[in-house]
């Protein structure tokens, strides 16, 4: 199943990586990519955290080690966590049809 | 109830590997994490395609889940440990179905696919095969599953536990946040629902939280442990993490979940409505 199609389809479904973008407009997209000395790091998760610290969604990593969320505007921790005891966290601020980008390096 | 009753660790899945009694059950909100990799063993359920009925919108039902059981080769007796990603969410979700059927030996992994993932343990694309059983459901134990006019009779005078983020709660977000935010309903949530994010529940690695933390995080956001508990999400998904949480680690007596959750209530017309942050 396409993840646009689980996404829509009444399902509280995260694909890896995250759903695909199907109204970039209306939408306050934080989304990037988690990579190891250039590589990109397959297994793991990310999850966002609102500006209380409070989880509020979490993707596991694409095969490009890809993740997107669809937030409020507002400011959001963004939290990697992989194999190794790895765990690293990002702030960002996100804004309604605007995409943030994050490149994450673990 | 207790913990080991309903939760089993990494080392005792490893332990019991070849035992013909036990079934690995993986049950994921990306239903296709399994494809790529799960634990040897492991049996798949989809939690759209196998538990969802393909028209109306309810599960499906009692020969209907018989049949499923029949076929991925489990049987009335046999110990189910069902494990997923994202601290358990749809595995949980797939527990509190099984006890729906009355299904009676089935456990969670605790911390499920990601602290298996994380602690770098074995995955495997090998399907196996099992052979097909004549399963045997029982009625739904409606016990523990609500419907809208019990949500709407509870107003006030029971716990009603909304589990999702403080965002939606308030109605802010519709959806959660790794989803796009398009739906058609109202924001909000029942009056006096209080807020407990489901997520609070777990570690960062997925594993529940213990008793005494989960005793306060529930008492101190307003739950009274002496009365009857409805907990919703926005499609029973995650507030079936909770009431595996509430019924089956805390031992409270009467909980049920909500499935038809915000996107049937935020749809309902003339219902009350709470927004904002209070409840």
């Amino acid at each position: 199943m396409a993840a646009a199609d689980q996404a829509t389809a009444g399902g509280c479904g995260a694909p890896a990586g995250g759903a695909a973008i199907t109204d970039a407009g209306s939408q306050a997209i934080v989304q990037g990519r988690v990579t190891s000395a250039g590589a990109p790091v397959q297994v793991g998760y990310a999850r966002l955290l609102n500006s209380g610290g409070d989880f509020v969604a979490e993707v596991p990593l694409g095969d490009d080690g890809g993740f997107r969320f669809f937030a409020a505007p507002g400011d959001w921790t963004l939290r990697v966590l992989a194999p190794g005891g790895i765990r690293t966290d990002r702030t960002v601020t996100a804004a309604t049809g605007e995409i943030r980008e994050l490149e994450v390096t673990v | 109830m207790s913990r080991s009753d309903v939760l089993v660790d990494a080392d005792w899945v490893e332990a019991h590997r070849d035992d013909p009694h036990v079934v690995l059950v993986e049950v994921d909100e990306d239903t296709s994490a399994y494809d790529k990799g799960h634990i040897r063993g492991a049996v798949k359920i989809d939690w759209k395609k196998d538990l969802q009925d393909p028209v109306r919108r309810d599960f499906v039902d009692r020969v209907g889940f018989a049949k499923l059981l029949s076929e991925r080769g489990i049987s009335n007796d046999d110990t189910v440990i069902l494990y997923g990603g994202n601290n358990n969410w749809f595995a949980a979700y797939a527990y509190w179905y099984f006890r729906l059927y009355g299904h009676e030996n089935v456990k969670l992994l605790d911390g499920g696919r990601k602290k298996w993932e994380l602690d770098s343990r074995e995955l495997v694309t090998e399907v196996p095969q099992r052979s097909a059983t004549s399963y045997q459901a029982q009625d739904q134990d409606r016990a523990i599953r609500a419907f809208r006019d019990e949500v709407v009779a509870a107003i006030g005078s029971k716990n009603l536990v909304d589990v999702r983020s403080p965002d939606e709660f308030a109605g802010r977000l519709l959806a959660p946040a790794h989803l796009p935010q398009e739906q058609a309903q109202r924001g909000g949530h029942v009056p006096t629902a209080k807020n407990v994010p489901w997520s609070k529940a777990a570690e960062d690695d997925g594993t529940f939280k213990s008793d005494d933390a989960l005793r306060t995080l529930y008492g101190e956001a307003g739950v009274d442990f002496g009365t009857d508990t409805i907990a919703y999400c926005r499609i029973g998904e995650r507030s079936a993490h909770t009431w595996f949480v509430l019924h089956e680690l805390l031992g409270q007596p009467n909980v049920k979940n909500y499935d038809g959750s915000w996107t049937e209530y935020g749809s309902l017309v003339g219902v009350p409505i709470a927004v904002g942050d209070e409840s």
